[in-house]
């Protein structure tokens, strides 16, 4: 042992004698000018962030384009500013703060000035190319999600999967709205991809939303998923209002019948039904139904309970940390100060609002045509920021009737549109091909 | 611009809509018809559920005797310790 030591020293003092050897002493500080203690002061007051936010330079180049000046200073404070709400939002108000949290941090790291985060060397964004350009990160949470779902309640009662489609009214009229600003507002100007990207908020699905964002329309990133995520977080507060003008005192009374049981086979064979079904209708969607069936496929053989525990768990949990890092680099003075995010935000809103209503109106037509009745306030479920929409129609439901549990019948319509909504994502995808 | 923006946005909404539903009202009809398939040829078994007994006897019955003693033992402490 000593006799190794003692070797090791030896090669170590070789290697300082060999690098200090005269030639490179002489040439080192070729580049240096000797400078004042002054001149040392003021170059280093040059590179804070103190003088970056106090006289921002023209023309200076960050994450790829060119700045203003207005940006550099005022809007990156403001920016910083909106990412402080999204932490009090998420610590105090407990707004989705999994994924609010990593998100308005990447946003305050994006908008320090000279370190250029979320520039293509930066680490944000290095993630952001790596995960959310190439479309990865949404998969991934997809697996997660499909490992954590449980489609029993939707094969118990398969028709109503048709309420998770009628609230997809939400992406489609929502892109209607947004081809309505911009042919009638004279600042917002959205071409139909981006419109479709932004209808595609009333999915309400964060990870479809990034998805097709970040094919369709990469500059409008950050705003959609911000305000997708928020809009998730705000389901409580949004959906309530529509569900009541909506329904009628007695429709909001109706009692479902209790749910059948669901064999494990049909548990088992349902992913697999799904994929085919995509497989032969919309090849375009697979990759979302896809990731979400192999997760589910896994949870549901039973016989991989590592993966599948994986895939909810540590899996999830460590794309979620990328994910929103990445969309918050997306978060950028220049890019989300601009007068479309505005438009993002209320068309969002209007998105949430026409799901939850078309899903509404759907189970009210569905109550005229079958004799089993359907309680409408159901429907709402049908946007899919599962399970919290599921949440929101049952506690309506007690409202009513304290007795009548509507969770289990809504989680039906909840995880139909997960599927309604990657559906939808793949139809557009397909349009604009 | 050339193209009418809302025209073709409304045409994007029926084919996203119908799309969407055909594809549900088809999985609905396919579960439908995978539910009875499925109940007619593989009905589910009844499951025995071993980890969850709901009486003494049940207890007794698969054997474990043990747990019984157990839960005797710690019903008799806790009368004892009040």
């Amino acid at each position: 042992m000593k006799k190794m030591i003692l070797q090791l020293l030896l090669v170590l003092s070789l290697g300082t004698y060999l690098c200090a050897s005269d030639g490179i002493k002489e040439n080192k500080n070729q580049e240096y000018k000797s400078k004042s203690v002054s001149e040392l002061f003021g170059s280093l007051y040059e590179s804070t962030g103190l003088n970056a936010f106090l006289s921002p330079k023209e023309g200076e180049v960050s994450h790829g384009v060119v700045v203003s000046t207005f940006n550099q200073s005022g809007g990156r404070l403001i920016m910083m500013a909106i990412c402080f709400a999204l932490f009090y939002l998420a610590i105090a108000k407990g707004f989705e703060p999994l994924l609010l949290i990593p998100i308005a941090f990447g946003g305050f790291l994006a908008n320090i000035p000279i370190a250029d985060i979320a520039g293509p060397e930066g680490f944000l964004g290095i993630l952001f190319n790596m995960g959310v350009s190439t479309g990865l990160f949404p998969l991934l949470i997809f697996m997660g999600v499909g490992a954590m779902t449980d489609f029993g309640p939707l094969l118990a009662n398969p028709k109503t999967a048709l309420l998770g489609g009628a609230a997809q009214f939400g992406i489609f009229g929502t892109i209607v709205g947004a081809a309505f600003l911009s042919q009638y507002t004279g600042f917002i100007d959205f071409s139909l991809k981006e419109a479709a990207a932004i209808g595609i908020i009333g999915g309400a699905d964060g990870p479809t939303s990034i998805f097709v964002a970040s094919r369709l329309a990469p500059d409008l990133l950050g705003a959609i998923a911000v305000a997708a995520y928020s809009y998730m977080a705000l389901v409580p507060i949004i959906q309530p209002p529509i569900m009541r003008a909506l329904t009628t005192k007695e429709e909001r009374q109706i009692k479902m019948e209790q749910l059948r049981e669901v064999s494990k086979l049909e548990k088992i064979l349902f992913p697999i039904t799904v994929m085919v079904l995509c497989v032969l209708l919309l090849p375009d969607a697979t990759p979302l139904v896809g990731a979400l069936a192999f997760g589910n496929f896994v949870k549901e053989s039973g016989v991989a309970k590592r993966l599948s525990e994986t895939m909810e768990n540590s899996l999830i949990n460590i794309v979620t940390i990328f994910l929103g890092l990445s969309v918050g680099s997306k978060l950028a003075s220049e890019k989300f100060l601009v007068p479309e995010t505005l438009g993002i935000i209320v068309l969002g809103l209007v998105a949430f609002a026409m799901g939850t209503a078309g899903g509404v109106i759907m189970a009210k037509i569905m109550n005229k045509f079958s004799k089993h009745k359907v309680n409408p306030l159901i429907g709402s479920a049908g946007v899919s920021a599962v399970p919290m929409a599921a949440r929101v129609s049952n506690k309506e439901g007690m409202k009513e009737n304290p007795s009548n549990m509507l969770l289990m019948h809504a989680m039906g319509p909840n995880v139909a549109g997960v599927i309604g909504s990657a559906v939808a994502a793949g139809i557009l995808l397909s349009i604009f091909k | 611009m050339e193209i009418n923006l809302i025209a073709e946005s409304v045409k994007f909404l029926i084919l996203g809509m119908s799309t969407v539903f055909m594809f549900l009202v088809l999985m609905v009809f396919v579960l439908e018809l995978q539910s009875k398939i499925i109940m007619k040829f593989f009905p589910p078994k009844k499951e025995e559920d071993s980890t969850a007994c709901n009486s003494t006897s049940e207890l007794s019955r698969n054997g474990n005797l043990a747990v019984v003693a157990a839960i005797a033992a710690s019903l008799k402490s806790y009368k004892q310790s009040k």
